[in-house]
């Protein structure tokens, strides 16, 4: 049936007052307490976009004073003034009747759903003394604060080290962490791609069709369409990126590494790799090489299913293309307890290939300090970072129980370590747990466990949009605003040059909703942290990134996306040579035409290691990058794998109302051979079993997928009854996956074994 | 692949549903009813009203009026339908037919009239005798252009559908003459339905048994047409000849094998096999006609459900 | 000259993200439940490795003899003066002749306004204001071009005069003006 249209629903709740004869209404959405009309700007803001975590550059409207156009800020050249699905609903979640829009108190049991709405008063001084007993009783460590990552981490992150805890947790083992654990370990940093200028790029898993970035997707369909690249994907699943390669290889789940090493192996025994490049820049070549001997395309095959005759034809075009040639490191890194080691040897591929600070390669983000000391001149503003000195809390982490985690205690944490502290109360007991934009029932893995742990808590908070399958199970719940509604400090965009950006209210706060910096702030000064919360608007804590300078912070604010000088790529003669021709006073070229002399990692050795003294250190015998063998399922399970669908962010974007009405149940993929065996055919109920719960969902039969395989979009299935408009459809990945940890990165597996019957 | 592109309930190939089966049947129904009913006027050159006649001049108005009914509410903006009154487009066949109802509808009345002229005063409406006595004097020329629009009428319910070549079953050209001969099967059967209950017409009635006669020859050119169109899909290969599968498949093949062939034509057919004097019994004649009434509503729901959900 | 909007849709570029299928809704506030654009993801087809997706754009083809106007018994259904094929819901009745008629299925009543519903190219929104229409303007892998093919310098006269396209339904003969750019795994079927 037809659903209301805005205007219309509005007009039906200011009628009907607060709409409470509705069942089922949440007290504190805009169906309880209605909502004023749109107001806001009709020229366009620009500003960033907050559906996903790649943060574009947007451009927004309101159109005849109805809804919002959402659009890419052209001034961003690489993001080409384009937008997502997810990105162009997000105003849709303005007026969502689903929206909470008033600070809310659970008056049932946890999980219940029943909620009263206070005020923001109320709300602050509650939670207040709640917290205040907790660390008078337990000490402030027994807190943890957990956030997306992002701008709200930082807010939260310092109310939490004000407070005085050591746990702070973003979702980054839930997603990227195998990647930068391993770009950290090896070169000291993280490591941006240069897609666009690629003319063969081998993709693991790493779905950009699907996953939108639209930086980067872009460049890879640049990279295809205008330079012709070549594209090889290996998945398990017929994905978009797979759809639009030349060649795909459905891979055996888990077993990337295998290839990956395999080529490698290619390539030094074919002496195929660039030998210059590892004698300048890299440390530990010798024991990697006589380590990759034994990885030969045969052994590859054995595991992987990949033919060894195709390892060997890809590495040799993969050589051929290269310097402008690479392995996708991927983003979400979370396909195997060997993921540290999967992505060293997808950054030791890219290494022998040379491709470092060169065109289709590996770069370091250059930002103004950089820049300008190459460029001789201020080409780009510096930005101050007005931070507070907040002492570090002395506390342990909860994440330091075991030592080979060591490097995740300075990102951000192992998040799923609340699992483990909740059921063995080392190394002590936690008892709250405040939260900001973060659904760990979805993201984190057996959610039963998740679920246990927020029962056992003596304070759930949650800051969010909508009533989340995570934020159903707090006490208070906080509604920020939304993106659109919201000033931000200034961000450093930089890549291949210095870039800034900055997210701009486009239209009026909506309801009884704050920005989660004032939230946190004003929590912190109802703690009696007053101190450490200085900025009292965004507008003074920009001026003082900006040191003063209002005229730039006009200009950014005005373009809403700056960025200085032209492409830089250390080792690429030709635009090192655009460089110094722009910069009278820059650094002087070396003899080859780069500045290659002037690259140099941020490791213990300053070069590139291939073997970890770090590592070897904190997790003895995994200095080197070796194959190990893992299991992830027993002999009659199917292997069962997830995604990303381009029309929603892993597991935040399904109540968002056109998103949802676009998608909101993931039928499973299954084979065609493997539904035969079952009697299954696409729409018949099905049920998947793992090691740790039980999932009803639908079949999607599908060549696209290994027989021995089943794949799910994440997200969906979610089992709380407030967010009415997705509750139950689907199949809930996180509640079939075990909970298990990789060594060293700390990352949730989500790859695990499943047995698959017709119901 | 999963869908994310949203809903696809509009995009349901079959736009047009039982209303508008109901009104091609209905305006078919009037149109028939007229044309069997004033020929036989004419070839048995009548002065007197006939029972079958009588009944024409009924059915003719009330079907169409219902029909129009249908046809209406059937509309998204039934009050804007005013709208298609003023403004006409000349390469639509619904605007076109706008115009031939426009001219039809009152016809029938006036026709009406004109047959029960005689009752009008012991119906009350004797205040138009005088207007019936007048139109009277023209029956000639009337007939003759209700006769022309009634064929208009019959076929243009089947122009309608088949001016869309997106549907191979529909866009073919037997479909007007085959839905004008069903029309006619239709009105032939509702005037002996109606004549007998309505107006005590003995099921010996010789005209009865006439109009009875005919159906037979009616009854096989409808089948014939409808032989003709599965052979035209069938010939024209492609997404004509895969619409057959209308035929074996679905709701509508059963519809079409035991509503249409079954009941329409079979039970009318075989109780021509009984001996005349059962044959001529007026629960015979009730229940052919009956079957027949049903066949051809069946029909237009088959062709018009089954025509739908084949795309060309 | 005359102009003749045209849209090509290359499925090479076309990821199916439907960032042009949410654009159009937040653009010409079309309501839940109804779509003026899909872009369909169907398939795979072909045999492993060598699968296919097609990726069909359904929307208003823009015909140039649209079955839609010829069938329209009020003239709500009309070809402006730019060419494209537009509705005046002051005429329209809600027949669903047009609907009926369309070779492409893509018209559709409006819950809102009860009149017929389809893509128009944003002529009265984003073509009125001088920009691209909204599916354009955010398509992230640039698969949509839109432009006059009358005018021999459009990148869309370009793009036409240089790549293989195809046209859904030619055989109608509706002539329509959604040219696009076939994958180059599979075949073509229009």
């Amino acid at each position: 049936m037809i659903k209301l249209d805005r205007r219309a629903f509005l007009k039906g709740a200011g009628a009907t007052g607060a709409s409470c004869a509705l069942t089922g209404v949440i007290p504190g959405s805009i169906a309880a307490v209605g909502a004023p009309a749109l107001s806001g700007s009709a020229e366009a803001v620009p500003s960033i976009c907050e559906m996903c975590s790649t943060r574009c550059p947007i451009s927004a409207r309101v159109v005849d004073g109805k809804t919002v156009f959402i659009q890419g800020n052209t001034e961003a050249k690489s993001f080409g003034g384009k937008v997502c699905a997810r990105g162009g609903a997000g105003h849709s979640l303005l007026y969502d009747p689903q929206r909470i829009v008033k600070p809310m108190k659970r008056v049932g049991e946890r999980g219940e759903g029943k909620w009263q709405t206070i005020s923001w008063e109320q709300a602050y001084s509650e939670i207040a003394t709640k917290l205040n007993e907790l660390k008078s009783k337990y000490g402030p460590e027994t807190v943890v604060f957990s956030s997306k990552s992002g701008s709200e981490h930082t807010y939260l992150f310092d109310l939490a080290k004000a407070f005085g805890s050591p746990n702070t947790l973003t979702h980054l083992t839930t997603c990227p962490v195998g990647m930068e654990v391993a770009s950290d370990v090896m070169f000291g940093t993280g490591m941006k791609r240069d897609i666009g200028n690629s003319r063969y790029v081998i993709n693991f898993g790493h779905n950009l069709y699907e996953g939108l970035d639209m930086s980067e997707s872009r460049a890879l369909m640049r990279a295809q369409m205008d330079k012709h690249a070549k594209l090889v994907v290996f998945d398990p699943r017929f994905s978009m990126v797979a759809a639009k390669s030349d060649e795909w290889l459905p891979i055996r789940p888990g077993t990337d590494i295998a290839v990956a090493l395999a080529i490698s192996h290619v390539l030094i025994e074919e002496k195929l790799f660039d030998k210059a490049f590892v004698d300048q820049y890299v440390e530990g070549f010798e024991p990697f090489a006589s380590q990759m001997a034994e990885y030969t395309p045969e052994w590859a095959e054995s595991l992987s299913d990949v033919p060894a005759k195709d390892i060997r034809r890809i590495a040799r075009e993969l050589a051929q293309a290269a310097p402008h040639a690479m392995i996708n490191s991927g983003h979400r890194s979370t396909f195997t307890p060997e993921e540290l080691d999967f992505r060293r040897a997808i950054f030791a591929v890219n290494v022998l290939l040379g491709n470092i600070e060169r065109k289709g390669g590996y770069f370091m983000g250059k930002k103004a300090a950089t820049y300008n000391k190459f460029a001789g001149e201020a080409v780009a503003p510096e930005l101050a970072k007005p931070g507070v000195n907040i002492p570090k809390p002395n506390a342990k982490r909860i994440d330091q129980m075991d030592e080979q985690y060591a490097l995740l205690w300075k990102m951000g944490g192992i998040y799923q370590s609340i699992i483990d502290t909740v059921n063995t109360n080392k190394p002590y007991a936690i008892h709250g747990w405040v939260m900001t934009r973060t659904n760990p029932m979805q993201t984190m893995t057996d959610r039963a466990k998740v679920e246990q742990a927020l029962k056992q808590m003596d304070l759930v908070v949650c800051c969010d949009l909508y009533v989340s399958e995570t934020a159903a199970y707090a006490d208070y719940f906080l509604p920020e605003c939304t993106y659109l509604e919201r000033d931000e400090e200034v961000k450093d965009k930089s890549g291949k040059n210095p870039a800034y950006y900055v997210r701009q209210q486009v239209v009026d706060v909506i309801g009884d909703t704050k920005p989660a910096w004032q939230i946190f702030r004003e929590l912190g000064v109802k703690l009696g942290l007053e101190q450490y919360f200085p900025w009292e608007d965004v507008q003074t804590l920009q001026l003082a990134q900006v040191n003063k300078d209002d005229a730039l912070l006009k200009q950014i604010k005005h373009k809403g996306y700056v960025s200085y000088g032209v492409p830089l790529m250390l080792r690429e003669p030709e635009m090192v040579a655009a460089f110094t021709a722009k910069f009278a006073n820059a650094r002087p070229v070396d003899e080859d035409g780069t500045y290659g002399s002037a690259l140099k990692f941020k490791t213990a050795s300053g070069k590139i290691e291939l073997y970890s003294e770090e590592v070897e250190k904190i997790a003895p015998g995994r200095g080197a990058i070796k194959y190990r063998d893992v299991s992830f399922k027993q002999s009659n399970e199917l292997y069962f794998i997830q995604g990303k669908v381009a029309v929603h962010t892993n597991a935040g974007t399904q109540q968002v109302p056109f998103l949802a009405n676009l998608m909101s149940d993931n039928a499973v993929w299954i084979h065609p051979e493997t539904a035969a065996k079952h009697g299954i055919k696409t729409g018949d109920n099905i049920r998947l079993t793992s090691s740790v719960g039980s999932e009803i969902g639908q079949a999607l039969v599908t060549k696209g997928i290994r027989p021995d395989t089943v794949f799910a979009y994440m997200g969906f299935g979610s089992k709380n009854q407030e967010s009415i408009r997705i509750s139950d459809k689907g199949v809930h990945c996180g509640n079939l996956l075990p909970h298990v940890t990789a060594p060293v990165c700390g990352a949730c597996v989500h790859t695990t074994g499943v047995k698959l019957e017709k119901v | 692949m999963n869908n994310i592109w949203g809903d696809m309930s509009q995009y349901n190939p079959v736009t047009w549903h039982w209303v508008i089966a109901v009104y091609l049947f209905l305006a078919g129904l009037s149109a028939g009813s007229l044309l069997i009913a004033i020929a036989m006027r004419w070839v048995k050159g009548d002065r007197e009203e006939s029972p079958v006649l009588k009944a024409a001049a009924l059915i003719a108005p009330v079907a169409i009026c219902l029909g129009m009914l249908c046809l209406v509410f059937d509309l998204t903006r039934p009050f804007h339908f005013w709208l298609i009154l003023v403004n006409y487009n000349f390469t639509s066949v619904m605007s076109i037919g706008v115009l031939a109802l426009l001219v039809f509808i009152p016809l029938t009345f006036l026709y009406a009239l004109v047959v029960f002229r005689g009752q009008l005063a012991t119906i009350g409406l004797g205040f138009l005798q005088g207007l019936a006595d007048v139109l009277n004097g023209l029956r000639k020329p009337m007939e003759t252009l209700l006769f022309a629009l009634a064929v208009i009428v019959g076929a243009y319910t089947g122009f309608l559908i088949s001016a869309m070549n997106i549907y191979p079953m529909l866009n073919t050209a037997i479909l007007p003459a085959l839905f004008l001969v069903s029309g006619i099967s239709a009105g032939a059967a509702a005037n002996a339905v109606v004549a007998l209950l309505l107006f005590k017409t003995p099921a010996h009635d010789h005209e009865l048994g006439r109009m009875h006669g005919i159906e037979l020859p009616v009854v096989g050119i409808e089948m014939l047409f409808l032989f003709m169109l599965f052979c035209g899909l069938y010939f024209k290969g492609g997404a004509a000849a895969a619409a057959l599968a209308s035929l074996t498949t679905g709701t509508w093949a059963a519809v079409f094998w035991t509503l249409v062939v079954a009941v329409g034509f079979g039970v009318p057919l075989l109780s021509l096999l009984l001996p005349a004097q059962q044959r001529h019994g007026k629960g015979v004649m009730l229940l052919g006609a009956l079957c027949s009434l049903t066949g051809v509503l069946a029909l237009r729901h088959f062709i018009l459900y089954a025509g739908q959900s084949y795309l060309g | 000259m005359n102009k003749r909007y045209v849209m090509v849709h290359d499925e090479n570029k076309c990821i199916g993200c439907q960032a042009c299928n949410v654009a159009c809704r937040s653009e010409n506030q079309v309501p839940d439940g109804v779509t003026r654009l899909q872009v369909r993801v169907e398939g795979p087809y072909g045999e492993v490795p060598d699968l296919h997706f097609k990726f069909d754009r359904v929307s208003c083809q823009q015909c140039e003899n649209a079955p839609c106007v010829k069938v329209c018994p009020t003239g709500a259904a009309y070809v402006n003066d730019d060419g494209i094929v537009t509705i005046n819901h002051e005429k329209c009745i809600g027949c669903q002749y047009c609907i009926a008629a369309c070779p492409y299925k893509v018209r559709f009543i409006n819950p809102v306004t009860l009149t017929a519903d389809k893509c128009n190219f944003c002529t009265d929104t984003r073509l009125a204001r001088g920009e691209q229409p909204a599916c354009v303007t955010v398509c992230p892998t640039n698969a949509l071009v839109f432009g006059d093919a009358n005018d021999a310098n459009s990148d869309v006269s370009k793009l036409l005069n240089s790549a293989p396209t195809y046209r859904e339904k030619v055989h109608l003969g509706t002539q329509p003006r959604v040219y696009r750019i076939p994958a180059r795994k599979g075949g073509i079927e229009a």
